[in-house]
């Protein structure tokens, strides 16, 4: 018994380092000058040398490149989150045919791929004037974000009680009196699912920004990084030093919300 | 009479509670396909303001482009590849976790890190790696490598191999979430009966697992036949035609080559071939599992 559990932790030590090799290689660039690359590879650097970071800081724009990240992220999660809440909870509480209907067509939209919408979804934006700022991003996030939103938040308000809401009730409190004191704390858990599901997906999303943020003021941290690799393919060093810096904060996130990310893909699971 | 007033106020509530979500979805979702549907038979170049319709023959054409078919032949090799692999590499790394075992939470930590990364960061890694990493790594034992991302014919492996590394992670934490409800008197019980620790898998955890399994192939095919950044960032479809895939075939027609009445056609096949995937892979699959 003892050398099986000796031998699973010998194979799945090696799994790990082979899955960490790659981030290995990229932090040992970033950390290294292009000479101590060539001469030796695979070395750790002789003295910790931060010069890389500091000549990505300064040609890369990338605090604008952060912002505009945690912008888009930060009001598309709001918005899914606000909109999802109140359409589930509508869905879950209302009893006639029409909700049903709603909550099918929200399932059925996740059937649609993105590439069927992208040409229409840069026409619209080109004629709303939604390219090249915030707001119009955001909300094409939230239409896409509240598809699966209203159905964790639907499935979450029908596992709850109608006892203490009908009390309420009959207190004389109103529909939206009974949303934000009784079911919105009660919402925790399952917002947490939604936050972290769709703030991963949005932070890293590439494809929506590559049509909708081009411009260099509102470009987020991907495609960013898209432009500044094939800016300075010469000179890896750097460009490894500004991939680091990109995945700095999504590993942060990752590492203080992996509970909820956890739970959030096996509660997504059941429900799908 | 105080009764209906109430009922009807409280509709009215649920009504107005329902509407932002259904107009922001209207606004994304549906009325970017519908005009989708619409542009996919007019002969539309993507940008001038001049469209007439032509009927089916964008459709007509899309049958008879032979691009078209390779491109869906590389898709569906990436995807049902990249799938098997997935879903075999995170049930293993599920089973070993499962076990009891020191530093369980850091190894799962450690599979489901390169899934949080951006394709674009994860592409641009590997792509470095393959060309200098690996090579010089394997050179010290002699063996001569090139990138595979250069060579038509390992191209599409190579971008198989970034997708497994960033896509075992969510799988992965199902098949444990799974594992963990299967009760543990039924291994158990198995094991006393002489079953060895494969007959075990194969005719009990296998069979239990079934739900996980079925969402894990639907999450991982239906998300791999999307495939657009790898390709996009990585190879951009090169070299050649190699790993041309259907996604950035339809990005290529619609925004550089002034085909988007043909992009668009394109599109709505793409949809319909994801709609009836996904419809005979859950019945397949929900015919085998099994009840606990």
């Amino acid at each position: 018994m003892k050398i099986t559990r000796a031998l699973v932790l010998a194979v799945i030590s090696v799994a790990a380092v082979v899955f960490l090799f790659p981030l290995y290689v990229a932090l040992l660039m970033a950390l290294k000058t292009a000479k101590q690359t060539f001469d030796s590879f695979y070395a750790l650097p002789p003295s910790l040398n931060l010069s890389n970071f500091s000549h990505a800081w300064e040609t890369s724009d990338y605090p604008t490149a952060f912002l505009n990240s945690l912008i888009v992220t930060g009001l598309s999660v709001v918005l899914i989150l606000v909109v999802s809440a109140l359409s589930g909870y509508a869905i879950a509480r209302g009893n006639k045919p029409i909700y049903t209907f709603f909550f099918m067509l929200f399932l059925s939209g996740m059937m649609v791929p993105f590439q069927v919408t992208m040409l229409p979804l840069y026409q619209l934006g080109k004629t709303f004037d939604l390219l090249n700022n915030y707001w119009g991003i955001v909300v094409i996030y939230g239409g896409f974000g509240v598809q699966s939103g209203v159905l964790f938040f639907t499935g979450f308000v029908r596992g709850v009680s109608r006892e203490i809401e009908e009390a309420a009730r009959i207190d004389g409190c109103s529909t939206p009196g009974i949303f934000i004191r009784i079911i919105m704390p009660l919402l925790k858990p399952v917002t947490a699912t939604v936050l972290v599901l769709n703030a991963l997906y949005i932070w890293n999303d590439f494809l929506l920004p590559l049509l909708y943020l081009q411009e260099k003021a509102y470009r987020t941290i991907p495609l960013q990084q898209y432009f500044f690799f094939g800016q300075y393919s010469s000179d890896l060093n750097l460009a490894f030093a500004y991939a680091v810096m990109g995945l700095i904060p999504i590993i942060v996130f990752f590492l203080f919300m992996q509970r909820f990310i956890v739970k959030g893909i096996a509660a997504g699971a059941v429900k799908g | 009479m105080k009764n209906l007033g109430r009922t009807i106020r409280r509709e009215t509530w649920y009504i107005l509670f329902l509407v932002p979500g259904v107009l922001l979805f209207a606004f994304a979702v549906i009325a970017p396909f519908v005009a989708g549907v619409r542009y996919s038979f007019t002969n539309w170049d993507g940008v001038s303001r001049k469209l007439s319709y032509i009927g089916l023959d964008n459709y007509v054409n899309a049958f008879q482009d032979a691009d078209l078919w390779t491109v869906l032949g590389n898709t569906f090799k990436y995807a049902i590849i990249l799938t098997i692999l997935v879903n075999v590499v995170a049930i293993l790394l599920a089973l070993l976790l499962d076990s009891y075992l020191p530093m369980r939470n850091l190894f799962r930590t450690v599979f489901f890190l390169p899934g949080v990364i951006s394709v674009v960061l994860a592409g641009f890694i590997w792509s470095y790696n393959y060309s200098q990493g690996f090579p010089k790594l394997l050179s010290s034992f002699g063996l001569d490598v090139t990138s595979p991302l250069g060579n038509p014919d390992q191209a599409l492996i190579g971008l198989i191999i970034i997708a497994v590394w960033q896509g075992v992670g969510t799988p992965m934490i199902i098949y444990i979430a799974g594992l963990q409800n299967i009760p543990v008197e039924l291994t158990e019980s198995a094991r006393i009966d002489g079953a060895g620790p494969f007959r075990v898998f194969r005719s009990v955890t296998l069979p239990l697992l079934g739900p996980s399994v079925t969402i894990n192939m639907l999450l991982v095919l239906t998300g791999s036949l999307k495939v657009f950044d790898l390709v996009y960032v990585t190879t951009n479809g090169g070299p050649g035609f190699a790993t041309e895939v259907i996604s950035t075939f339809i990005y290529k027609n619609a925004f550089s080559s002034f085909k988007a009445g043909y992009g668009m056609a394109l599109s709505m096949i793409f949809f319909v071939i994801l709609v009836v995937v996904t419809v005979v892979q859950v019945s397949i699959f929900r015919k085998r599992e099994v009840e606990v």
